[in-house]
């Protein structure tokens, strides 16, 4: 087990700047989730932790030790690919001892320790088959397994569960929690899955283009997003994004038609500022009376749980989540109210929230 | 049904082909083995021997040296070239070779050379007192390098011209092998601690074990077959240092026109070259899993 420290790590690939200047800490045991849109450095960086990749600039320290110059072989760590990587030709039991076998454990001690991996893992009955005879959640077990009986320094996992169905994929997340929780091992997993970031993760360190827009538990960044681009990828239905104009003499939002909704209190603006005033759907407040903004229903989507409705207002596109039935149909005005308390300000141009 | 009795229409070409170039002269030359024949002794038709002739290749003291000749210059060969074969492919597929992608087209030239070309140009560089071989090394080296005296010379020849000519081949294979394998498990091979020679020999070599197979069975039956380089090499000369077992029978069949010895031995040399490939296929995949 050991800390991760990452200090301005940069990455090019000739010209293109795959990572930019990176840095954060990692607490010993602790689980981090890298998250981000496709193509923005989440399996670089990882596979830069793990030594398959060479950095251009900067120092990651593993344990204290600094480690980005030395080769994956000898950083101690284990790493958990997407499509599993087992050896084909080697049966599960080989492919979970192949690394202890290559340090030089004994015969006996390999396999106790993969008999009581498998066990762990529910591998016990399919040690002597090979990968080609396994189901993809198996495989994936056998690439955990042959993780866990290492003892490394610390896990990469890069997407291990998307090539599984749904529901096996709920029973491997709790799986990988619960396996995190039994060995407190220092774990970096990159997902694109919300569910999985958000329910894994001790912090989440969101990143797009090779840089950390933000890091933070994973409430932390759902309730306080740090700018526009992590409001609008975390949470799903995504928040709503209204543009706006800021009003400080009655200390609201004002938007195109007129209509307007108060300020979070603190919130740092300048009067007749541009501003993107986000409400996550689900805090939508219906008002019969006469306060609130009118909109225009355009769509009613029941999901069982809630009521999804897509609303006009003042020329925007909102989505609002209720709890509620609401008997409402397509072209129905209503009036959307907001608790300033749960909206999110953001400066238009820098991006940056303003609200507190 | 119907579809099966089309399907077998299709193959009918095919199997007349290779039952009439293929499987008749087999039962032809099986049948010759058993009569003692030479189109030329006083006697020139086919007299019953029964196994007479196989009783004298047993016996039969060139015949078993060439035999046992061909075999060690198989084994010679094909392992150089596996290794060297290896080593070229690794190094025209690094990223950091200078100038690799004019080495990748001109490395497979020799093979396209007919073997025959193949004898007479290396016969011309080796010839004594002509060739810049012999030239050379007397200069730089002091060696009196003779192919038409030293049985040496001549045999070390055969082998480094069949390297010449067929070590292109079994880069071009092995390179397609290994551009062929997932990534991902030599990754993981790295992340589990193996060093460069672990990795090799635990993960290269296992995954890429069809290809390696299929090459040195290529290599192998080219071999033991090689007649027309060495002729022109050396005539499997000196005395019959270079006379590998395809030589030597073509030499009994053609001048010697001795056809039913001729043909016992092709059938025994047929036989030997069936139990190597079974012994090498049982070998190479003797463990389940490995070769897919
Ligand atoms: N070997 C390479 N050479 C050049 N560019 C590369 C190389 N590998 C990755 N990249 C680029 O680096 C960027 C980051 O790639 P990376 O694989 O880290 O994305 P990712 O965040 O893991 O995306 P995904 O969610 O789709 O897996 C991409 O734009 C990709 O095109
Ligand atoms: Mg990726």
């Amino acid at each position: 087990m050991a800390t991760i420290e990452l200090d301005k790590v940069d990455k090019h690939y000739g010209a293109y700047h795959a990572l930019r200047d990176i840095s954060f800490d990692i607490a010993d045991g602790e689980f981090v989730v890298l998250v981000g849109p496709s193509g923005c450095g989440k399996s670089t960086l990882l596979r830069t932790l793990a030594g398959l990749e060479d950095i251009t600039g900067g120092t990651i320290r593993l344990g204290g030790q600094r480690v980005d110059n030395i080769a994956a072989k000898d950083r101690d760590v284990a790493m958990v690919f997407q499509n599993y990587a087992l050896y084909p030709h080697m049966t599960v039991r080989e492919n979970m001892a192949f690394a202890l076998k290559l340090r030089g454990d004994t015969l006996p001690d390999r396999n106790a320790k993969v008999d009581k991996a498998a066990e762990m893992l529910r591998l016990t009955p399919y040690l002597d088959r090979y990968p080609k005879a396994l189901s993809g959640g198996q495989r994936q077990r056998v690439a955990m397994g042959r993780a866990m009986v290492r003892s490394p320094k610390a896990f990469f996992f890069d997407e291990p569960l998307s090539n599984l169905d749904a529901a096996l994929r709920v029973d491997m997340r709790s799986e990988i929690k619960a396996l995190h929780q039994r060995l407190g091992a220092t774990s970096v997993y990159v997902t694109h899955d919300q569910i999985e970031a958000m329910t894994m993760a001790d912090r989440i360190v969101v990143l797009r283009d090779g840089k950390v827009e933000q890091i933070g538990a994973p409430l932390e960044l759902y309730d306080r997003p740090a700018n526009i681009f992590v409001a609008g990828f975390i949470g799903s239905p995504a928040m709503n994004k209204l543009s706006v104009k800021i009003d400080l003499k009655s200390n609201a939002a004002r938007l195109a038609d007129g209509s307007s909704f108060s300020l979070p209190p603190g919130t740092r603006a300048r009067d007749g500022q541009d501003a993107i005033y986000g409400i996550r759907p689900d805090h939508w407040i219906l008002s019969r009376g006469d306060q609130g903004a009118p909109a225009t229903v355009e769509l009613i989507e029941p999901t069982g749980a809630e009521i999804l409705v897509a609303a006009q207002l003042a020329g925007q596109r909102v989505l609002c989540a209720f709890r509620e039935r609401h008997a409402l149909k397509a072209g129905d005005t209503i009036a959307l109210a907001v608790d300033p308390a749960t909206a999110h300000v953001f400066d238009k141009q820098t991006e940056q929230r303003i609200s507190p | 049904m119907r579809r099966s009795n089309i399907g077998w229409l299709f193959l009918a070409p095919a199997t007349l082909i290779l039952f009439v170039v293929g499987f008749i002269p087999f039962l032809y030359i099986l049948y010759v083995g058993f009569f003692d024949w030479n189109s030329n002794a006083v006697d020139p038709t086919l007299r019953w021997a029964g196994l007479q002739n196989y009783r004298n290749l047993v016996f039969d003291a060139t015949f078993l040296n060439s035999l046992a000749r061909t075999l060690v210059f198989a084994f010679i060969v094909v392992v150089s070239e596996l290794l060297l074969g290896y080593v070229l492919a690794r190094a025209l597929m690094a990223d950091r070779l200078w100038g690799r992608q004019f080495f990748r087209t001109i490395h497979t030239l020799p093979i396209v050379v007919a073997p025959i070309a193949v004898g007479a140009t290396w016969r011309l560089l080796c010839v004594p007192g002509f060739g810049i071989i012999p030239y050379y090394l007397k200069l730089w080296f002091g060696i009196d390098y003779n192919i038409s005296t030293n049985a040496y010379h001549a045999f070390g020849t055969a082998i480094v011209m069949d390297l010449w000519h067929w070590t292109p081949f079994v880069t071009l294979s092995l390179m397609a092998g290994l551009t062929a394998l997932p990534k991902e498990p030599l990754e993981q091979a790295q992340i589990d601690g193996g060093n460069k020679l672990q990795i090799f020999w635990y993960v290269i070599v296992p995954m890429l074990k069809p290809v390696l197979l299929t090459t040195v069975f290529i290599r192998l039956m080219d071999a033991l077959r090689s007649v027309d380089e060495v002729w022109m090499l050396t005539k499997g000369g000196p005395a019959e240092a270079t006379r590998f077992i395809g030589l030597h029978i073509w030499i009994n069949v053609f001048p010697k026109t001795d056809y039913g010895y001729g043909a016992a031995m092709s059938l025994l040399t047929l036989y030997v070259t069936i139990v190597l490939s079974w012994l090498l296929f049982v070998a190479m995949t003797g463990r389940k899993g490995g070769a897919q």
